[in-house]
């Protein structure tokens, strides 16, 4: 690989300095003279009728200056297809979900507003609910939309191969049924929008939108206005990891509405109760799992049928479920497989998107029941990993999975051989197995995740890079950090190919009005998109840059380069000017002139398609072998994760430390849905709506944490990058269940496995408290 | 109509500048007045509206003299306002009276001990509270005050039910009393939470206990999380009285102490489950305490 | 109600309502928008600030509560400019990624070394426990903590 002047190296991010001294604004941050303060009055049934809204008494508090309801939004509704556009910003006719909205206050304080919303008098019939997907799918069960009178919301039927004839030649077959949590994405910042529907007809928004443009869209249609009145400014963005936040919530709208009726700005501020209840969370889905195996397992087929638990509407849920079963065919060999999925309706909150989207379900089941059959077989896991795994294709030849997948680049087999090189793998044998009560354990497991993630729509990004007369650098995208350093790793690009010094880059967020469009912060895919129109508008800039050089040096473009602000010959490299002074020459040349890079992406222009489940859903994919030890109390069930060591095929990695900090915040978060989070549900209340309940883990619950870079330079991404952090993120779950058996005896095939669980399936197995 | 609160709801401040004025404000005021001393779980209470809205806040850290820790020969008193911080750091506590302190210590996070009270946590009487089986088996009292004269409370007497003690409207606890310990006796607060930190108790279990000659000379065992109000076990303390405390015998106190649970089925651990830990870590807590010797 | 503090070494006089938090008045009379509010009932950590030398909750303390108190917020931490040396560190290491929580952690860690100039790793998580972080994992954020002690300690 190339020696590289940025990419690469431990720069500091380009938004540490401030964010450490409290000076990065976040939506709820921002306020405007005259502003108004808007609340959301709920319903407190799961499913019921709206049969009148009386808003009355609120209206005449003094503070009220607007209440609206579902009605003023004249029919709109919004979600991901065009056949699936089933919700509504308020609830009209029916709620069905509990605390779905059903008026919305804009009063001059906040307090005035909240208790404004106690006085709007809603008459509901209550209507039977359904909250058990596989109860919902029964004959005569509630009908919680018209439109799917069977309650299915999406459902894919799709058969690779020979499923039939593989299974019953195989030498064992196994049947489990798993089932993944009901968790959230737990970002820190409750969502808040502020808003100004100025009376000639703009619209201008300052929103926690991991993907603005997603908004854009959803307000022009929602108020009938062109895009170009549409303007979303970019905050700082205090954690996505999807859905909520690449979507809009029931505030986002009512601020808008409230300020056209009003002439005024208002501004929402989410309750983190309220985000927890009313926002968008992880599909909970029960998958029965059926593998085949050879007698030196090696597979021979899989079939899955996954039952999503979807909530009460449709959403991104289609995406959802296409990316839960189209990428069972990676990271192994498989020959035959099939997938059988419904979404189902219930009257919970709506589903939707999380970091690991999709792929986090299929890979724990398939990944727990391998090692279920290892251990049948009596096959060492790894040697069964390492028979089964997909080698490093030539980058020319590439790989195609059965169902039409395709990638250049997979390091599989070495994250195999790294993780189980590591000593957290290689001595585990000599380290305690037995203290007292505890009992440790260490666990291996394997997985993949899709760099450079498409889905339907537009996909493609976008860049300025606009070189100043000082040097100093302009980049403007459409891209979002939400947190995870793109930021950082756009600005080390934009230096690396214009030979800038990264200090020099000014990196300027989003505002609809100005800036690129683009798709979103979603699917680990602003590094390649984005990345890639960075790196081209950087190549764009610098070609202007070098003419400009060739000019005031009397040579030819192709004889300069510029390297670490420093502008040189080739053939001569004392012969030198410093970015700066190239710049100024560039601008004032001749009558003077404007250097302006420009570029978009063009990876991955390929549909996907939802009914045959083919298609790449990634440019790229990365591959992931993680390990973990942990610390088992046999009598209270109490876990003590250790140690992660996670060896991580990230193509390269352009930033390490983001790269690092990516794979560890996403493997923690995959150890918590494993172990801490979920929510407690009956009868669509959700029991445990607040931090103290809702069970994110703290400092004292984070393992030690040990980042193996894989690398593969993989040709589809800017200088060979893949993704971090959704790998992991799925690898952690499976690799902590597989330790929890180590150190148990237990297979655990329900998230998440709490000390409850493990001390009743102690008691059940007679080992508990002997 | 559900609204999810953000701000709290309008409400007096009140001020007083002696233990006087304090008892005179409330006792016009029944059921109108709540008494703040760290907030910390009267805040988010009331913001969520949890509770009734007050129409006045009663700040007691105006009263001077009630955040003292003062110890003395026949034990230890803990003003009102003393925080968990101040009684978890304090190293005579933490010698002497080992429960309290490593319970003050295991409660939230340093933002809340600092400002949270351990007179508070007593007052919130929640079930799960980790200072309440602490105090038990120390065999702490409380003093109440109020116009009509000062009273004292054994903590085993004072709590009524889930968030409800014998404390009258026109009352405030301005003092818990830790008696002197036996020379010897040694004790221990178990705590268990599924995370390691800033959690709730799903079990609390506190032991205080004395050996004489490897006989159990004095214990006292108590459980919070486990039944309405934080309880102390004592047929399980019987069980070890005046006995040498063998595997055996912890085993059967232990196995004794979960008949005198009633602990709820909730979303935060089943009945059964609650059941289980107070043995497991009864049993655990007496070992710690009494070595489990032959 | 008249309220009399000192926040970052400024005296203020100010005019509050009784049910106001530490938070509103920072963040919505004050401007100082540093503290953050997570989830307003002092679990998450995010609107952590010094009162008097001890870390807080500002989300469920009342404003009230701050008569002549000494605040320190966010703001107040570097001087001119310069940052002060656990803001360095978590620079240098990179002991951040969204943002929203280093407000709150960067504070909890000053009220940590200054009463415990050399914390082992134990220490360190202990003292960070009332600080929720969803982004990190907190391992970077631990090594940055490590980082700091050694810059404090010269």
């Amino acid at each position: 690989m190339e020696e590289y002047s940025v990419i690469g190296k431990r720069v500091p991010r380009i938004d540490a300095k401030e964010k450490v001294m409290g000076e990065a604004k976040y939506a709820a941050d921002y306020s405007l003279p005259g502003m108004l303060w808007a609340k959301v009055a709920r319903s407190p049934y799961a499913h019921a009728k709206i049969l009148n809204i009386d808003t009355s008494k609120a209206e005449k508090l003094p503070g009220v200056k607007a209440v609206i309801t579902g009605k003023d939004f004249n029919g709109w509704t919004w979600g991901f297809m065009a056949t699936t556009r089933d919700e509504s910003p308020l609830a009209v006719d029916k709620v069905r979900y509990m605390y779905e909205g059903v008026a919305a206050v804009a009063a001059v304080d906040e307090e005035t507003a909240e208790e404004a919303c106690s006085l709007i008098k809603v008459d509901y019939e209550e209507l039977p609910g359904v909250f058990d997907p596989e109860e919902a799918i029964k004959e005569g069960a509630p009908v919680i939309h018209a439109y799917r009178a069977n309650n299915v919301s999406v459902e894919y039927h799709w058969d690779f191969g020979d499923v039939d004839k593989a299974f019953a030649d195989s030498y064992i077959v196994r049947e489990d049924r798993f089932e993944t949590g009901k968790v959230v994405t737990g970002f820190l910042e409750p969502p808040a929008s502020l808003a100004y529907y100025d009376p000639s007809g703009n619209i201008t928004v300052w929103a926690a939108k991991q993907s603005p443009y997603f908004h854009y869209r959803h307000l022009a249609g929602c108020f009938g206005l062109p895009l170009s009145k549409i303007r979303i400014i970019q905050p700082f963005i205090g954690g996505g990891f999807g859905g909520t936040k690449n979507d809009s919530v029931a505030g986002d709208f009512c601020v808008v509405m409230l300020s056209k009726k009003t002439g005024r700005p208002v501004k929402y501020v989410y309750t983190m109760e309220e985000v927890l209840t009313t926002c968008r969370r992880r599909h909970n889905m029960i998958i029965y799992n059926k593998m085949g195996m050879t007698k030196d397992g090696i597979l021979t087929a899989i079939e899955s049928r996954v039952i999503g638990n979807g909530g009460g509407y449709t959403a991104i849920g289609p995406l959802t479920m296409f990316l839960t079963g189209y990428a069972t065919t990676l990271p192994y060999k498989l020959p035959n497989y099939r997938y059988d999925a419904w979404r189902v309706f219930t009257n919970n909150p709506v589903s939707a998107a999380m970091r690991g989207h999709g792929f986090t379900h299929t890979r724990f089941a398939c990944d727990i029941q391998m090692h279920m059959i290892a251990e049948e077989l009596g096959i060492d896991p790894v040697e069964m990993r390492i028979r089964n795994a997909i080698d490093n294709p030539k980058p020319a030849d590439g790989y195609s999975t059965i169902n039409g997948i395709k990638f250049k680049t997979c390091g599989l087999m070495e994250t195999i051989k790294a993780a189980t090189e590591d000593p957290l793998w290689a001595d585990r044998d000599k380290m305690v197995k037995q203290e007292g009560p505890v009992s440790y354990g260490v666990g291996i497991t394997g997985t993949t995740y899709q760099g450079g993630a498409r889905q339907l729509g537009h996909q493609s990004c976008g860049a300025i890079v606009r070189i100043c007369e000082d040097g100093t650098i302009n980049l403007i995208t459409g891209a979002t950090d939400c947190g995870q350093g793109s930021d950082t790793v756009l600005a080390m690009i934009a230096a690396e190919v214009l030979g800038a010094k990264y200090e020099d880059i000014s990196f300027k967020r989003v505002d609809t009005a100005y800036t690129p469009v683009d798709p979103g912060s979603y699917g680990s895919r602003v590094t390649v998109f984005a990345g890639q129109a960075v790196e081209r508008a950087s190549r764009d800039a610098k070609r202007q840059l070098l003419e400009a050089a060739g000019k005031a040096w009397n040579v030819k473009p192709e004889e300069i380069d510029i390297r670490e602000g420093f502008a040189f010959l080739k053939d001569k490299p004392e012969k030198r000017m410093s970015f700066e002074k190239l710049a100024k020459i560039a601008s004032y040349e001749g009558a003077g002139a404007v250097i302006l890079g420009t570029g978009y992406s063009s990876y991955g222009v390929e549909e996907l398609d939802f009914s045959t489940g083919t298609g790449n859903g990634g440019t790229s994919f990365s591959f992931t072998t993680q390990t973990t030890r942990l610390g088992v109390d046999m009598e209270t069930g109490k876990i003590d994760v250790t140690d992660f060591t996670i060896a991580h095929d990230a193509g390269v990695p352009l930033h390490p430390v983001s790269v690092e900090g990516q794979n560890e915040g996403g493997a923690v978060q995959g150890l918590s849905q494993a172990i801490y989070e979920g929510f407690i549900m009956e009868n669509g209340r959700t029991h445990n709506s607040t931090f103290l309940d809702y069970k994110m883990p703290r400092s004292t619950d984070a393992p030690r944490i040990k980042v193996i870079d894989i690398i593969t330079d993989d040709p589809d991404g800017p200088f060979g990058a893949k993704e971090a952090s959704e790998g992991s993120h799925v690898s952690a779950p499976p690799s902590v269940v597989d330790a929890l058996h180590d150190a148990t005896g237990i297979w655990f095939k329900e998230l998440p496995v709490t000390p409850e669980k493990i001390v009743k399936a102690l008691k059940d197995a007679g080992k508990w408290m002997k | 109509m559900k609204t999810f609160y953000r701000r709290l709801p309008k409400f007096e401040y009140l001020r007083p500048g002696s233990m006087e004025e304090a008892l005179a404000l409330i006792s016009g005021k029944e059921g109108s007045v709540k008494l703040l001393a760290g907030g910390t779980d009267l805040i988010p209470q009331v913001k969520k509206r949890e509770v009734p809205v007050p129409a006045f806040v009663l700040d007691m850290k105006s009263i001077p003299g009630l955040g003292n820790i003062t110890h003395h020969h026949n034990g230890l008193s803990i003003g009102a306002l003393a925080t968990i911080q101040a009684v978890g750091a304090d190293p005579v506590i933490n010698e002497r009276f080992a429960p309290l302190s490593q319970a003050a210590l295991q409660m939230a996070s340093p933002q809340v001990r600092n400002r949270g009270t351990i007179a508070g946590n007593i007052c919130n009487a929640v079930p799960s509270a980790d200072s309440a089986p602490a105090l038990l088996a120390l065999g702490a009292e409380v003093k109440l005050e109020s116009r009509r004269g000062a009273r004292r409370v054994p903590l085993d007497q004072f709590f009524t039910g889930p968030r409800t003690t014998v404390i009258k409207e026109d009352e405030l606890l301005t003092e818990i009393i830790v008696p002197a310990q036996e020379p010897g006796s040694r004790g221990v607060y178990l705590k268990l939470s599924p995370r390691h930190s800033m959690d709730l108790a799903v079990v609390g279990v506190a032991v205080m206990g004395t050996m004489e000659n490897g006989i159990c000379k004095e214990v006292k065992i108590a459980l919070g999380a486990v039944a309405p109000t934080p309880i102390r076990a004592p047929m399980a303390e019987a069980l070890l009285r005046g006995n040498r405390p063998t595997p055996e015998l912890i085993d059967e106190a232990a196995r004794n102490a979960l008949t005198q649970c009633n602990p709820i089925d909730d979303h935060r651990a089943s009945r059964e489950y609650r059941c289980d830990m107070v043995y497991a870590m009864t049993r655990r807590a007496l070992t710690r305490i009494f070595g489990g010797t032959r | 109600m008249n309220l009399h503090c000192r926040v970052n070494e400024k005296e203020y006089d100010l005019e509050i309502k009784p049910h106001m938090t530490l938070l509103d008045l920072l963040r919505e009379e004050l401007g100082l928008t540093g503290a953050k509010e997570g989830c307003g009932e002092g679990e998450c950590g995010a609107c952590t600030v010094i009162m008097d030398g001890k870390a807080v909750n500002a989300c469920i303390v009342l404003a009230a509560e701050a008569e002549g108190k000494e605040i320190l917020t966010i703001e107040g931490l570097a001087r001119e400019g310069t940052l002060h040396p656990i803001q360095e560190a978590f620079v240098e290491i990179g002991g951040l990624q969204c943002g929203f929580c280093t407000p709150g952690m960067v504070l909890s860690t000053k009220v940590l070394l200054d009463d415990n100039p050399n914390p082992t790793e134990e220490e360190i998580k202990k003292g960070l426990e009332g600080n929720f972080c969803r982004c990190t994992g907190y391992t970077k954020i631990i090594e940055s903590v490590k980082v700091a002690a050694d810059k404090v300690r010269g």
